[in-house]
């Protein structure tokens, strides 16, 4: 009776007052901030005394944040580009391939997603010191790939575990060459993986912060490290538009990922 | 007047707008086997689930000894029950599962492991208490699901299709298990199928369930040999029905025309017929003969296919009227036999268990 | 791997070469069949992260001269020591609250309607997406002296003076907690969904209350997501770096704000990498029992 919903009386009122609280828990501090960012006063005083867009007018008349902004958008488009590419080849490998120590790679490449990210940051800024990266945006590409690798194996690897081959196999008996039958039946049958991983993957270099930390110059510098060194010098509002700005792309991603779901699940 | 052990009363239950339980009203003796039987969606499982404490019925009551069942809660109705799925826990081994219910009514040590013991012995699996339910077959997980249903000594065990998972042989297994359990301990037992022959093979009594309603209740015997409507006729059993013209009805007995033209007098008929009203008339396969006997009625038929099935031989024939029909003699195997497979001749069939049911 | 083997020749080799074809073990060496696909990705995860990671954790024993003394210094001195143990304290704490909010969530979203449940799920979901210094910044507005909780609270008339919610374990918790939840009740929603629902019809109809069959019979089956995904919370919260570095305060720093301060300001890289490599450690052995309690053939971990 404790997994029938419509049996469990008082116990359902009760789970579902928390379920409630946790999800106006959960929903808080994005509401909050959005709120906050058109609040008037400076202090971050709420309920706000009145009502105003300067903040979002301080934000886009600072070149810096604008130029962290396009740095990130660069920075995550360019890795998350790589890593579809790279994890697609990969996924057929490990999901495909027979070979000995298989589940070994996939251990290693799924590793950069659990290590502690504090270590790889700080392990990649002293490589990168070595090699004159740090700093540039091709050292931020390739750390920034090597995380998003597992975000975009694993979506794409689940969608092709769930493809059964012998479709593929059929268009080959069919005259198709292998090449042709992976691109012309196998990618648009997984293609919603492939969204999803491009979706993730973009998304751990746009909100990476630790690797980002270490690697920024003064020249390069992305919108969460941006947001980190105006976090440790004061609580500007400015800070509570841009990041308000984020929700509303969060949001929209979001609502892309469910429309292209809702499309190719039809 | 006498209270019935369990009674059912007025069940009805709704659905949005939907009906799915009629008014339902049973009475079960202590000790019986009662057989809800019916097609998926007849509302038997509803009616099971109601007395389990599953759903609450929208009207009507159920009366254990005469007293409601309805505001208990399920855990303390004291109910045994066995599922369709397979309900052990799957993180018990056999024995915690038959124990479980004991352990929550905090009964001692001593008495569960004794009750284990002989609860394991009456489903003959002495040697499994210590396996967990992944490593047995479905037919010994029923038959734990029935121990731990047991072990409580439940005044009633619901069975809900408990056997539908289960292949045909394992099935009958099963069956001659809990004929014998039943017979063994006394419980009265409320069990739901839709598989007739199962029904007729286990029960004292069978409901018959349609549309919500019970069509017939009584012993397997009064639904297989006087069945109360077409459809129960048709469920229970095989049979044929035959287009046929009533020409006078009495006493429940009737004379009618078939669809060749001739007339036959003293079938059974449970219903008025104005004269000249349009009938069926319900012949069972194993009712036919190849050979008459004193006072049969015959049918001209030609022998489409007949096929071997060891202690009876099933014949297709058909009508003049181009009508299929099934029959299964048994005492004229070689006659049916040197009939050939195709070819005129007549069959013949004792008025009195054929039966005129309105068209 | 012999019978991997076996149908990769038969498959690949004709079949009157097939009898010839060398003994297992000594077959000519073969290019892994498929593996050429994974080449890009190993040689990337190779040479930017296992070598990276690798030299790092060369210098804990050589810098400043070759030696343990590094380690020495780490596990022998009590600043540090409080540093592990508030690691450990934090993660433990950040866990078991996780575990206890989440569970009669995932435990509705399992069986509520899907149309509910969709709203619930989207917020989740929101909240995961949305960029983690904007979580943790709401936090730090939320939660400081003046902020609206204890402004609420005080007009309330609950409390006098502001409580101190930031820059201690309290705002430390609070952030984290918002930040592991949905790691926790995501797959413990697989977990329960799971679990049959007759099964718990049974344990009533058996005779167990709800209290007994939520001890004895759903707690116990819904057990392993809850180990997995505890696992996943506390292996995520030891490595932390920003909402404790933002939340927490300078009494209770965490492992991972110490490694980067050791290397980013004071230049102490023998320390700093030693430190990492704790972690590592403790990460990875932690990693490996999650990866038994799941069972290792699944892809993703159910982040």
């Amino acid at each position: 009776m404790l997994l029938d919903y419509d049996r469990m009386g008082w116990l359902r009122v009760m789970l579902l007052g928390i379920t409630g609280l946790v999800t106006a828990f959960l929903l808080l501090p994005v509401v909050f901030i959005v709120l906050l960012s058109f609040g008037s006063s400076r202090w971050l005083a709420f309920p706000p005394p009145g009502w105003t867009l300067k903040w979002y007018g301080e934000l886009l008349a600072d070149p810096a944040w604008l130029g962290a902004a396009l740095t990130s958008m660069r920075i995550a488009a360019i890795a998350a580009a790589l890593a579809v590419v790279i994890g697609l080849f990969a996924s057929f490998a490990l999901v495909r391939g027979e070979f000995r120590g298989r589940n070994v790679l996939r251990g290693l490449l799924l590793t950069p997603m659990v290590l502690p990210v504090v270590v790889f940051a700080v392990a990649i800024y002293a490589f990168f010191l070595r090699l004159g990266l740090g700093g540039t945006t091709v050292g931020f590409v390739i750390a920034h790939t090597v995380l998003a690798l597992p975000f975009a194996i694993i979506p794409i690897a689940t969608a092709l575990e769930g493809f059964d081959k012998t479709i593929e196999d059929a268009a080959i008996v069919c005259g198709a060459s292998p090449l042709e039958a992976k691109l012309r039946i196998t990618l648009p049958s997984i293609r919603i993986g492939i969204f999803s991983a491009a979706i993730f993957a973009f998304l751990a270099s746009w909100d990476e912060v630790v690797v980002a930390i270490f690697m920024a110059s003064p020249t390069l510098q992305t919108l969460p490290v941006k947001i980190w060194g105006s976090l440790r010098q004061d609580l500007s509002p400015v800070i509570a538009a841009a990041s308000s700005l984020l929700v509303l792309l969060t949001l929209l991603l979001m609502i892309a990922a469910a429309l292209i779901r809702r499309r190719f699940s039809k | 007047m006498t209270q019935p052990f369990l009674a059912i009363r007025a069940i009805r239950k709704t659905f949005g707008s939907v009906v799915a339980v009629h008014d339902v009203t049973v009475d079960i003796p202590k000790g019986e086997f009662l057989t809800f039987l019916g097609p998926s969606g007849s509302g038997k499982s509803t009616t099971l689930y109601a007395i389990a404490g599953f759903q609450d019925p929208t009207s009507g009551d159920v009366l254990l000894e005469g007293a409601s069942l309805l505001s208990v809660p399920p855990h303390k109705r004291n109910i045994g029950m066995v599922f369709q799925r397979y309900t052990l826990f799957p993180h018990l081994t056999v024995a915690e599962n038959v124990a479980f219910p004991l352990r929550v009514r905090r009964r001692p040590d001593a008495e569960v492991k004794r009750k284990v013991g002989d609860m394991l012995a009456l489903v003959r699996l002495e040697g499994f208490a210590d396996r967990r339910p992944g490593a047995l077959s479905g037919g010994q997980q029923q038959r734990v699901a029935l121990a731990r249903a047991l072990a409580y000594d439940p005044p009633i065990l619901l069975m809900d299709e408990p056997l539908s998972a289960l292949d045909k042989k394992l099935r009958e297994e099963i069956q001659a298990e809990i004929r014998r359990i039943h017979r063994e301990t006394g419980v009265t037992i409320l069990y739901v199928t839709h598989d007739q022959e199962e029904a007729l093979h286990l029960s004292d009594r069978i409901a018959l369930f349609r549309d919500g309603r019970i069509e017939q209740i009584g012993s397997g015997e009064d639904l297989y040999l006087r069945p109360a409507t077409d459809f129960v006729a048709g469920f229970i059993g095989n049979s044929n029905f035959l287009p046929a013209e009533c020409l006078e009805t009495a006493d429940g007995a009737a004379t009618i025309r078939l669809a060749d033209g001739s007339v036959v007098s003293g079938v059974r008929a449970n219903h008025d017929f104005g004269r000249g009203q349009k009938a069926r008339l319900m012949v069972r396969p194993e009712a036919f003969r190849l050979t008459p006997d004193h006072a049969c009625a015959g049918l001209a038929v030609e022998f489409v296919d007949t096929a071997f099935f060891g202690e009876r031989r099933r014949v297709v024939a058909r009508t003049a009227s181009g009508q299929e029909i099934d029959i299964r003699p048994t005492s004229d195997m070689a006659d049916a036999h040197r009939g050939g497979a195709s070819g005129g001749r007549r069959v013949f069939f004792d008025p009195a268990a054929a039966f005129l049911f309105p068209a | 791997m012999a019978d991997v083997n076996l149908t990769l020749r038969e498959s690949k080799a004709p079949a009157g070469q097939a009898g010839t074809a060398a003994m297992p073990g000594k077959a000519p060496f073969r290019f892994p069949a498929g593996l050429g696909g994974a080449l890009p990705a190993l040689v990337l995860v190779t040479l930017f992260f296992v070598v990276p990671v690798v030299a790092l954790l060369l210098r804990s024993v050589t810098e400043p001269e070759p030696g343990l003394q590094n380690y020495a210094t780490l596990f022998g001195d009590g600043t540090y020591a409080r540093i592990f143990l508030n690691t450990f304290l934090v993660a433990s704490v950040v866990t078991a609250v996780t575990i206890v909010v989440a569970f009669p969530v995932a435990w509705m979203l399992a069986i509520m309607p899907p149309a509910l449940g969709s709203i619930v799920f989207g917020v989740i979901i929101l909240s995961m997406w949305t960029n983690l210094l904007t979580r943790t910044y709401a936090w730090m507005v939320l939660l400081q002296r003046t902020g609206v909780i204890n402004r609420t609270l005080i007009s309330l008339g609950i409390i006098d003076e502001p409580l101190p919610l930031i820059n201690n374990l309290t705002g430390v918790t609070i952030g984290m907690v918002y930040i592991m939840l949905p790691f926790m009740i995501l797959p413990l929603v697989g977990t329960l969904r799971a679990i049959d629902p007759m099964t718990l019809r049974a344990a009533a109809l058996c005779g167990a209350s709800p209290f007994a069959a939520f001890r004895r019979i759903l707690l116990p089956l819904s057990l392993p997501g809850v180990a997995a995904g505890g696992l996943m919370v506390f292996v995520m919260s030891l490595g932390y770096f920003v909402t404790p570095a933002l939340l927490g305060g300078t009494s209770n720093m965490m492992l991972a704000e110490m490694i980067a301060q050791m290397i980013q300001s004071l230049l102490n890289w023998g320390l700093g990498s030693a430190a990492a490599f704790v972690l590592l450690a403790v990460t990875m052995a932690l990693y490996a029992l999650q990866l038994r309690l799941v069972g290792a053939r699944r892809v993703g971990g159910g982040a």
